[in-house]
């Protein structure tokens, strides 16, 4: 049985359409990542996995089950760390761990948790008196505090300094290894890409695409490849625009950045060298995860690429 | 989606299949609703206000009243009773309409207002629960007040009891419970601690009002008096002054309370 199963999900506000129609599934063991801009869907899917929301039409299932009608066995399951929600300031950090772990049926230990993810000396500290990377890893402790079998992360790390930031990844890497299936919201390229073994992308309330980080990253347009450099006298833009394979050429100041498809590298050092032109502080960029988000997500033709 | 396509994918179920519920559903585990109120408890002694509004401020006043000798002196406009002995029950029932109309649904408000709701919405604690569990917290904490106040007045100051004690007992339970609901009602819905005081203390002066706190009830027209009978406050010392329409009085608080705290439950909203 898939961990979680999303079928043709669909969910309006009033006259705006949050989620337009979404499916994915996602396996037992994964780590599934929901990419896409802000705006897109991404919260109101997973509030509807959470059961926070009911879907004005298709199914969600988590293990099977309905997180609307079968709330108390969803719940019981599934850990979720979502955007906005808080604890009271003034609850002390063994204080929540405890009172979440009461409402579970076999909950995890709390001192084991507050070990686990670096909570042990903020144990009689107050909520509001945390740092942000403390109130984080709190939530995932609250996340795993029910030790759930599946566990939604929202946003997990928005907010958090670069080194905040490895040290959730490092968190996330040890729920997996616990043996829990994670689905991670995210809009940060790099996190989706270190973490996720399959990503779905999602624009305007579709999925646009779902794939592997690296399937994605190869759907880039047309493979594509860019190349950096300060060229050692004057250069002929025109000329440049007229080799084949080069879609665009633009001027950064001393630099000039050429783009294209798999032929452009080539092409461009040939005519340099056939000018005895000199490419100082060359660098060439492969199409990248970044790049085809980017492409998925900024023009609306891509709803069909689903 | 339909119930009949979603009870056809669940053959492997385990456990019971949910029933369609009229009522709001409550369960939860006991450990689960101990933690609850111990945790709510704690949460509310660390707020000044409410613990000085809502137990220091009943118990200070019995006191000052009781300290003025006039007031222990019968007078023939309030029937040949003395005016602290109208209000002990008065002040017994401030801490229950305090607590109950202020700091229940600013609560409940603040903590949905900041989207500690919103958590507990993906945990498996049911709306039911953690409203019983406040009303437990809250519920004791004027009980106590209320003992406290009575203690002062008759034993402290010689203010005389209610004729009937059965009675005083009764309405100062149902009267409680109901002005809970009517907290909890707020409680369930507003969606900023500014909105829930919009509602909670309009309703407490109206409380207050009908109970002849700022006039004594035996000096308000007729037509005043009769609507005081309907509103928590007013009936619960009408019953207690020995002289009002006492099982009707009960019925109303007991009315408030039923429809109250289940239309609170059923209507929660936790964002």
């Amino acid at each position: 049985m898939p961990a979680i199963t999303v079928s043709h999900l669909r969910k309006t506000y009033d006259d705006t359409i949050a989620v337009a129609d979404v499916s994915f599934e996602v396996g037992a063991g994964e780590i599934f990542g929901i990419l896409g801009p802000n705006g897109a869907g991404k919260t109101t899917t997973v509030e509807c996995i959470s059961g926070l929301r009911t879907p004005d039409g298709g199914e969600v299932r988590v293990l099977g089950l309905d997180p609307r009608h079968d709330r108390e066995e969803v719940r019981q399951v599934l850990g979720v760390q979502l955007q906005e929600s808080q604890l009271p300031g003034k609850i002390q950090v063994r204080e929540a761990l405890e009172l979440y772990a009461s409402f579970y049926r076999d909950p995890a230990d709390v001192g084991e948790l507050l070990e686990q993810w670096g909570l042990a000396d903020k144990a009689k500290a107050r909520f509001g008196r945390l740092s942000g990377g403390q109130k984080q890893r709190l939530a995932i402790a609250l996340a795993m505090v029910g030790n759930p079998r599946v566990v939604v992360l929202d946003e997990l790390t928005t907010g958090l300094d670069p080194h905040a930031r490895r040290t959730a990844w490092e968190l996330v890497e040890q729920v997996r290894a616990a043996g829990v299936t994670v689905l991670l919201v995210t809009h940060f390229m790099e996190e989706a890409e270190r973490l996720c073994d399959r990503l779905a992308v999602i624009d305007r309330g579709r999925v646009v695409a779902l794939d592997t980080p690296a399937g994605l990253a190869a759907r880039g347009p047309a493979a594509a490849q860019r190349m950096r450099f300060r060229p050692s006298q004057a250069v002929d833009v025109a000329e440049l625009r007229a080799l084949p394979g080069v879609t665009s050429v633009e001027r950064h100041g001393a630099h000039l950045e050429v783009a294209g498809d798999a032929d452009v590298i080539g092409a461009v050092t040939a005519y340099l060298a056939r000018r005895q032109i000199i490419a100082a502080e060359l660098r060439v960029e492969q199409s990248s995860l970044d790049d085809a988000f980017i492409a998925l997500t900024s023009h609306a033709t891509a709803a069909q690429e689903a | 989606m339909t119930t009949r396509t979603l009870s056809a994918q669940r053959p492997q179920l385990p456990g019971p299949r949910p029933r369609p519920r009229l009522l709001p559903e409550f369960r939860m585990t006991g450990n689960g609703f101990r933690t609850l109120v111990r945790t709510q408890a704690r949460l509310l002694c660390r707020e000044p206000a409410v613990v000085l509004s809502g137990i220091v401020l009943p118990l200070a006043l019995i006191t000052a009243f009781g300290a003025i000798p006039s007031f222990s002196k019968p007078a023939a406009a309030l029937g040949g009773k003395t005016t602290l002995d109208v209000y002990v029950p008065t002040f017994a029932m401030l801490s229950s309409v305090l607590t109950a109309l202020t700091a229940l649904p600013v609560t409940f408000a603040d903590l949905r207002e900041r989207g500690v709701l919103r958590r507990l919405a993906v945990s498996p604690v049911p709306a039911a629960g953690l409203l019983a569990a406040q009303v437990t917290v809250i519920a004791t904490a004027a009980a106590s007040t209320a003992v406290l106040v009575v203690l002062i007045g008759t034993a402290g100051f010689g203010a005389a009891l209610p004729v009937n004690i059965g009675l005083m007992l009764a309405s100062y339970v149902l009267g409680t419970t109901a002005l809970i609901s009517l907290g909890l009602v707020i409680a369930a819905r507003a969606r900023s601690a500014g909105i829930a005081t919009g509602f909670g203390v309009p309703t407490m002066i109206v409380n207050f009002f009908f109970a002849g706190v700022y006039v004594p009830l035996q000096q308000l027209p007729h037509v005043l008096r009769t609507v005081s009978g309907f509103v928590p406050y007013g009936a619960i010392v009408d019953t207690w002054s020995g002289s009002g329409a006492a099982w009707r009085h009960l019925l109303v608080l007991a009315a408030y309370t039923v429809v109250g705290s289940l239309a609170a439950a059923r209507f929660f909203k936790w964002e």
